[in-house]
């Protein structure tokens, strides 16, 4: 028997607790497989909206937004670097192939955002391993030809990332490198909103059937970039 | 204008909140955009040395309210024998947009009002139970206990995958 209450339990999952109250939820916890049970439901439920979310914000905020903001200060206009996604549009049309099958031995090595075949997987090459590698979702201008959206640890371990640029997807670190464990037409043009949120959708849900607690902030995110991702 | 300058530092934020209240994406940024305006014209009112966020945060969300509510009034006016099945909502493009959510989305919509906006400023825009009250002009046990009903239901409507 316990008298910890469900606002109790949730108190301590938002952090909300003192030391006092924290230590002895733990306690009633550590002494109840139910209460225990009921604890991590609500962990995995507020990692789970979280993580659902997060990508919002870490995406390249619409035109149209910027525009609002942009039209409103006229003393000092606000720099608002060129989309590059005109370039993307053979990168576009490249992935699209891949997405039907076609030609992917042919894609190793070129092409911006590149896929390459190793034992019988999708692996990252060039311009996209460089990206996953180094490129920090906290600290990424808005025009760089591929975007990094989440980092996160995959259950069973490991840190994966997703992406968007010529191609949008997920990949997860492996000893010799980031194996793509999906890859969709990415937000081919400015206009292609709805197009891009489609694969938004989908590689959301990819994300959401890997992650392991919540994504990682920009600290977490740095830490692992700097361990080399192991 | 640093006004701007800071809105736009926030904007991200803005965007992810609108997205947890709003039905879709497309709504959300459009939630968004009005938030924008509505601050942009009510700039006065708000006080330097406050957080521009929690504003920001009580403006979206009394837009979405007062929406919520227009769409009510709209959908009692032309449809009532469909009011409450669709609320105002219909045809192709929305059809499309729901068969798109994931579980996360169609079980927020599914929740109360007052419980979406306590989880979204929560659980999703990380703000203390403080802030958020503050935000949403409520006592701090009435949103620890829309918390506690919110995340029931979430937890039902979403089943043990949660």
């Amino acid at each position: 028997m316990t008298d910890i209450g469900e606002a109790m339990l949730i108190a301590l999952v938002d952090g909300e607790l003192d030391e006092v109250n924290r230590r002895r939820v733990e306690r009633a916890v550590a002494a109840d497989p139910a209460l225990a049970a009921r604890l991590a439901q609500h962990r995995s439920l507020r990692a789970r909206l979280a993580g659902h979310y997060a990508p919002v914000a870490q995406e390249p905020v619409p035109d149209r937004l910027r525009a609002v903001l942009e039209e409103s200060a006229t003393v000092a206009p606000l720099v608002r670097p060129a989309p590059r996604w005109r370039d993307w549009a053979m990168g576009g049309a490249i992935a699209a192939s891949l997405v039907l099958g076609l030609g992917l031995g042919r894609m190793s090595g070129t092409g911006p955002g590149s896929i390459g075949m190793r034992d019988g997987v999708m692996v990252a090459r060039g311009a996209l391993a460089t990206a996953l590698d180094t490129q920090l979702a906290s600290a990424q201008g808005v025009d760089g030809a591929i975007r990094i959206g989440l980092t996160f640890q995959r259950q069973g371990g490991g840190w994966c990332r997703s992406f968007d640029g010529p191609i949008a997807g997920v990949a997860c670190r492996e000893e010799e490198g980031w194996q793509v464990q999906q890859a969709l037409p990415g937000a081919g043009s400015q206009t292609a909103y709805r197009q891009a949120s489609s694969a938004d959708a989908r590689v959301m849900a990819t994300v959401d059937a890997l992650i392991d607690g919540a994504p990682a902030d920009a600290a977490g995110e740095k830490a692992a970039q700097a361990k080399g991702w192991r | 204008m640093s006004f701007e300058r800071d809105l736009l530092a926030i904007l991200p934020r803005l965007r992810r909140f609108a997205a947890s209240l709003s039905r879709d994406r497309a709504d959300g940024d459009d939630l968004c955009q009005a938030a924008l305006e509505r601050g942009l014209k009510a700039r006065d009112q708000w006080q330097p040395g406050t957080r521009l966020d929690s504003w920001m945060y009580r403006i979206m969300r009394n837009l979405w309210i007062d929406e919520a509510r227009a769409r009510q009034r709209a959908a009692k006016t032309f449809a009532p024998e469909e009011a409450g099945a669709y609320v105002g909502h219909a045809g192709d493009r929305d059809v499309e947009a729901h068969m798109m959510l994931s579980d996360v989305d169609r079980a927020m919509q599914a929740l109360p009002q007052e419980q979406r906006e306590a989880i979204a400023l929560v659980l999703v825009e990380g703000l203390s139970y403080k802030e958020a009250a503050a935000v949403l002009g409520v006592p701090m046990g009435t949103l620890t206990s829309r918390l506690v009903r919110g995340r029931g239901a979430l937890l039902e409507l979403m089943g043990e995958a949660a």
